[in-house]
Formats: structure tokens, sequence, C-alpha cells
């Protein structure tokens, strides 16, 4: 099932930026610009977006708003950053965040 | 150190129309909002509110959203986004980091308008990923687009588990079942009508035992639990889903205003640890208020007329308010707000086993194990009409404080006469059959009846928010309000309209002995 | 010798779920603040500062109640009589060179 919605009832047309290319763990990827990464990775399949330090569990989205902190992924070099509250930029690095790092 | 007259922390419901009732008094006013956005839920609220014109009943969140940042930005109100306040001291001293800086505020008032935060509950596999709050599904799909799963279970039968659980069918998930582990539908039952008539199953008295799966949760099961709330082996039941919402409440985030020493009590009809607040939002601390859900669960309606009052409060205290005009505007909130307080879902009320209602009807127990008022149950709250042509049948069951069917009505065919009052029809006034209080029903709960239609068919007019709007001529079947199919049934008109705000009418021709029971319609495709 | 001194006395039960993760920010279970109980911890303060529950990134905002729920129900006391941790500044993580980054002027 295409995970975007085309057009919603009440909505209508999703309104979205230009469409822009980052790279999900080294690959290449697709998403609106100004979206948050969380939305984009959800749009292109992504769950998984980071392994627990000590358990090596994986989590993902679960409050979507910034507040619960487990959506962390490491942008552009840098862990812990909220992906439901971070927009997406062009040429963004996005990685799967390994306890507190990205290896 | 920035001065302001009036800092307000939290540009949600409450925040917004706190700040816009200061600001409209003179005071130099700023929110600050740790969200990109502005608006705080309301703009995953798509459904339309609950209330009187003087709440703005019959218009979506979104709208109202639009309506306030307008509101706001029109009277000069300073909006700072991405601003997340870490701390609040007695002398109103605010901190807020603002991108890679910390910054001092003093406010010589402060209103803290934080909202609260959804509950968690713990589970074998509550941590794998598809297993989400309503709030993120709300926002995944509402404010970005993005479908949160294919098949969804939802633990939450109050108002939020069975709003999002509609909202998810409108985004073209799949609800497999909503479960609670409370033994009655805690929130409206005009939505849990909504979404049962569709074909989703409800579980009272369940709860989830565990979720299972890889990188993302394949399935979840659940049982049925004792009046302990302890689960009773046997009763289980797995569902395969990629997707768990769970919406099994909210807490107020009062932490800053405890953390400024405002007095906190614990009040669990409140939802958890509120602030110690006057009628006018006033906490222990000088020249700090309160609005909203921080100070109390309630519906967003509520915030943002005790956010006015507050508002009009501070202006009050800084010496800015003329006290006539005050007295009036607080007057008129407060009035406001009394009505929203009413009916069987009253704050005081919360929890309580209702038995009747305040007409004295007993209410459906269907509805609050089930979802959906049974067929025999619906006689006691509808009547069949022996005159021709069309017919509103209300199957509005519970006092809840709304009215506008009343108002749209252009013949007034529709009586309310408390707030909370059901509906009740005016036998003496003929209906034109347009519709309006159908579109209008924010529980979508009215249907429009012509009971002969000629070669013993009957029409009914059913409120319908799903794409693809089905198209005259298409062939399908009507579902009754537990969601089975009742039998054939054709659409002989699928209407839009401006006036009906997105909730589109689809008018189905079923057999006539099935008008009383056909509440949905599933396509075919057309014939 | 009030209702919590008395859980020193008690033994800890071993239960099924007891590795269901509470804190999931610090990957604290349910085993784990339940068998804190039974080593003294008995307020919510020193539970953050014991087994790091509601001290992760999240600042204990998803598991605070249910943390509080789970240790009344083991010391056996309602969980209104348990104080919440206590509310200071940071409310929201800040990185330390935010922190150190005030700016008094503005």
């Amino acid at each position: 099932m295409e995970k975007r919605i085309g057009e919603h009832p009440i909505l209508g047309k999703p309104q979205k930026g230009k469409l822009v290319t980052f790279t999900f763990d080294g690959a290449a990827a697709q998403g609106y610009e100004g979206e948050p990464i969380s939305a984009a990775l959800a749009a292109a399949g992504v769950s998984v977006h980071r392994y627990t330090a000590k358990a090596h569990k994986p989590r993902g989205i679960f409050c979507a708003i910034g507040r619960c902190t487990d959506c962390v992924m490491v942008v552009d070099g840098e862990v812990n950053v909220r992906a439901c509250v971070t927009p997406l930029r062009a040429g963004m690095d996005v990685k799967t965040q390994r306890g507190v790092s990205a290896v | 150190m920035k001065r302001y007259d009036l800092i307000v922390v939290g540009a949600g419901p409450a925040g917004l129309s706190a700040a816009i009732e200061g600001a409209k008094r003179g005071l130099k006013t700023v929110i600050f909002d740790e969200n990109e956005k502005p608006g705080g839920q309301l703009f995953k609220q798509i459904h339309k509110f609950f209330g009187s014109k003087e709440h703005r009943a019959k218009i979506r969140g979104f709208k109202i959203g639009e309506e306030l940042l307008a509101e706001a930005a029109g009277l000069g109100v300073e909006v700072v986004l991405n601003a997340a306040v870490i701390g609040l001291y007695q002398e109103k001293e605010v901190v807020v980091r603002i991108g890679e800086a910390v910054r001092h505020y003093k406010g010589d008032a402060v209103i803290v308008a934080t909202g609260a935060t959804e509950n968690a509950v713990y589970f074998e596999g509550w941590d794998l990923p598809g297993v989400i709050g309503a709030g993120a599904a709300q926002t995944m799909m509402n404010l970005h687009g993005v479908r949160p799963g294919e098949k969804v279970l939802m633990l939450g039968a109050g108002n939020v588990g069975l709003v999002v659980s509609f909202q998810l069918l409108q985004a073209g998930c799949e609800v497999v079942a909503v479960a609670d582990a409370a033994s009655a539908v805690g929130g409206y039952g005009v939505h849990a009508a909504k979404v049962a008539r569709t074909g989703v199953s409800f579980y009272l008295s369940h709860t989830i035992i565990k979720a299972e799966g890889g990188d993302r949760v394949n399935a979840v099961t659940i049982a049925e639990v004792d009046e302990r709330f302890q689960f009773i082996p046997g009763t289980e039941k797995r569902f395969e889903v990629d997707t768990v919402c769970l919406a099994v409440g909210l807490s107020p985030m009062c932490q800053l205003l405890k953390m400024a020493g405002c007095r906190v009590l614990e009040i669990p009809a409140k939802g958890g640890q509120v602030p110690l607040v006057g009628t006018r939002g006033e906490t222990s601390a000088d020249g700090i208020f309160a609005a909203g859900d921080v100070s109390g669960i309630e519906e967003a309606s509520s915030a943002m007329i005790e956010g006015r009052i507050a508002g009009i409060a501070a202006a009050e205290y800084l010496g800015y308010a003329v006290n006539a005009e005050l007295e009036a505007a607080i007057a008129e909130n407060e009035a406001a707000l009394s009505e929203l307080r009413q009916g069987m879902f009253a704050p005081g009320r919360r929890g309580d086993m209702v038995e009747f209602t305040d007409e004295g009807i007993h209410v459906s127990v269907s509805l609050l194990k089930k979802g959906y008022v049974n067929d025999e149950e619906i006689a006691r709250f509808t009547s069949a009409s022996e005159t021709p042509g069309f017919r509103p049948i209300i199957e509005c069951t519970q006092n809840i404080p709304c009215n506008p069917c009343r108002d749209v009505c252009p013949r007034n065919c529709i009586k309310v006469e408390s707030i909370t009052a059901l509906p009740r029809l005016n036998e003496y006034n003929a209906c034109s059959g347009c519709g309006l209080c159908v579109a209008s029903c924010p529980g979508q709960a009215i249907f429009l009846v012509n009971g002969d239609v000629g070669g013993g068919f009957a029409n009914v007019t059913l409120p319908y928010e799903f794409l693809p709007l089905p198209k005259e001529g298409d062939r399908g079947v009507a579902l009754g309000r537990d969601g089975q199919v009742v039998c054939e049934a054709w659409v002989s008109k699928a209407q839009i309209s401006s006036a009906f705000d997105k909730t589109n009418l689809l008018t189905i021709k079923v057999p006539a002995e099935m008008a009383g029971k056909a509440r949905f319609f599933k396509s075919k495709g057309a014939v | 010798m009030g209702a919590v001194e008395r859980i020193l006395e008690r033994e800890f039960v071993p239960a099924d779920d007891d590795g269901v993760v509470v804190c999931r920010c610090e990957e604290i279970t349910k085993g784990e603040i339940r068998r804190a109980v039974h080593d003294g911890i008995f307020t919510m303060t020193e539970m953050r500062r014991y087994l790091r529950a509601g001290m992760g990134l999240c600042q204990g905002q998803t598991c605070a109640k249910n943390v509080k729920a789970l240790m009344a129900r083991e010391l056996g006391v309602p969980p209104l009589e348990l104080e919440h941790a206590t509310a200071r500044s940071p409310m929201r993580p800040v990185e330390m060179y935010v922190l150190a980054n005030e700016e008094v002027a503005d």
C-alpha cells in the first residue's frame, strides 16, 4: 500500500515542499523538503530509527512530536537528533543510530 | 533581558486565545512554543467540534486553528516558534531555548498553556516500531500526509481513541479493532457509532497482552480482563497488524508551574498533577496563570475559553482592563464554559456509570459495550413516521452539550431545549430534505429517511467523509449500526456542497423495511 | 512501622512480565524497578538517581506515571501518596554548548 495519502477526504491533497534527495544509511532516498525526516522515512517504508544501547532493540516513531525522543537518529554526523521534529533538507545524511553512535 | 507585559507559554488553543484577549486590551504579548508550527493539537483535529455557535461548533479543529492564528497576528501578538521554555522562575522570569542559544525574558504576567502529554501503557513488545501513540498517528496522517500503517489496532475507547480510529479510516487505513480495559466506551457514543458502523469491532474489558514482531510489530494479542483488570486466560485474541495505537489518556504538563513554585495538586479526575487555580486561571503564584489542559484535561473548546478568561484576567492583573468591560467579558466566557461542562461527560461526572439520559431514557448498553446502539434500543430514541416524505432520524442518544442541528435547520424542524438535551423533532414543521442537519452534526448521528420512494424502496441519506465518494448508480451493500451487511443498496444521489463542509451526503436506496437499519454504504463499484 | 517500611521485610516475588521495559530511554524493566523498591528506594527522585528510570533523553515524560504506579503498587500505597520527581530546569533536553550560550541582551 502507498504510504502517502494522495488525497484526503477532509484535508485534500497534502501541501508539500519540493521533492529532494537525501541519504539514508548511505543509500539515496527521497522526501519532501521541510517535512520531518521521520515522515520521509515512514513514506519510504522505514520503521527502525535506531537500536538501543543496552539490548540493541529496534525503536521507531512513538510520539511523533518530539517528546519521547525514541526516534533519534544520526543526522549529518550529530547523534540524538529527533527525526520527528527535524525538517528534511536536500542532501541530508541520515543514519540509523546504534546506541549513541552511528556504528 | 527583554520584557513583555504578557508571556504565554504554548501556542495551542488555550495559549492563542489567552494571547488574543491580552493583546486586545493593549498588552505587549509574546507566545513561545517549542514546535515548528503553532496551533498545538488543533491542526490535527479534522473533525467538527461539538457545542453551540459560541463554541465554534460544527467548525473543524484545524479551521479554528487558522482563525485563531489570524486573529492573533492581526492584534500584533508575537509568536516565537522552535522556542522551548526550559525554565520558569517565581519572579516570572522565562528561560527559553531558541536555536543554539538560551535567552531570558521577563513577563509582568505569565500564562502557562503547555497542554498535556499522552499517557503510555507497557506490555511485552510495546517498544517495537509500529507501536505508537494515537497522537503520533494523528500527526503523521493529518499533518504530514503519511499513513502510520495499513492495519491498526487501537487501544483506548475514549474520545481520542475513537476520533483517531475514525481518522485512520478516513486516511485509508484498516482498523482491525478498538480495545479498552474499561468495561464501557469512555468517549462520546456518537464517535464510537461512526467507527462501529463501518465494520470495526469493539472489545471492551480487553487489554493488550503482547505485541510481536522483529523490526516492526506484526501481530498483537488482546485478552479479556476481570473487574480487577487481571487478564482471563483462554480469552486471548490475536490480530495481524503493522500498527498498534495507544490512546490511554492524557496527563497535564504542569512541570513549569511546579518549578515556578505554584501549588499543584494531584487530582485523578483532571488527569494527574494540576496547578491549584482560581476561576480565572490564577495560580498560587502572583501574576502566573494557567489555562487549558495543563490545569485539567478537557476538550479544546473548553481550553479556548479558559485561555480567553486567563487572558482577560492577566489584563486586569496588570491594570489594563476597564472593570465593567472585564466583568462582562469574563461573565460571557464563564457562561460559555459552564455550558460545555454540562451533560453526561461533564468533568465532574467523569467515570460515572450513567444509566438514564436527562430525559429519563435508559441509555444504550450496546453502545457502551460494542460501540453501537442496537436495533432494539434505537427505538427508545427515534420513532418511525407514518407521514410521507423526508424525515430526519436523529440517533443522538447521550446528553452532550451540542446544538448545531437545531441552528442549521431552515424550517425549525429540530428542537434542542437545553444545550445538553437530546434533539427532538418538531412534528408540525415539514422537513425539506436539505440535509444541513446531517452534514452539521459533529457526531454524524443524523440520517434523512424517505420511507417510500416507490416500488417498496426507501431512501436513506447518510453523512459520508471518505474517498472515493460513491457515484449515483453505484451498487453496493448497506451496513447496519453494527457494521454488518443488512441488504443490497444503490446510490441514488451523492451531494457535495460548501455548506456541508466536506461532510458529503450519500443517499442510498434500500428495501423500505431496511430504512431503519441501513446506516453506512460500501460500494461494489458502479453497475 | 508504616506500609512503606514494611516492604523491606517482604521478599521480592518475581513475575512473568518483569522483563518488560518501562522506561524506554534508559531501558529499565519492570523487574528492576520492583526490585529497587525492595532495595529501599521509596521515592521517584531516588529512583531516578538509583536506576536512571526517567533520567534519559525524554526526562521521564513517557514513563513517569507508569513508574509511579508501579512503585506505589509494590509499596502497597495509593499512587497519590507518592511524590512526583522534582520539576527543574531545563524542562527539555538541551545540549551543554547551548546551555553555555546565554544571550543576555536582546
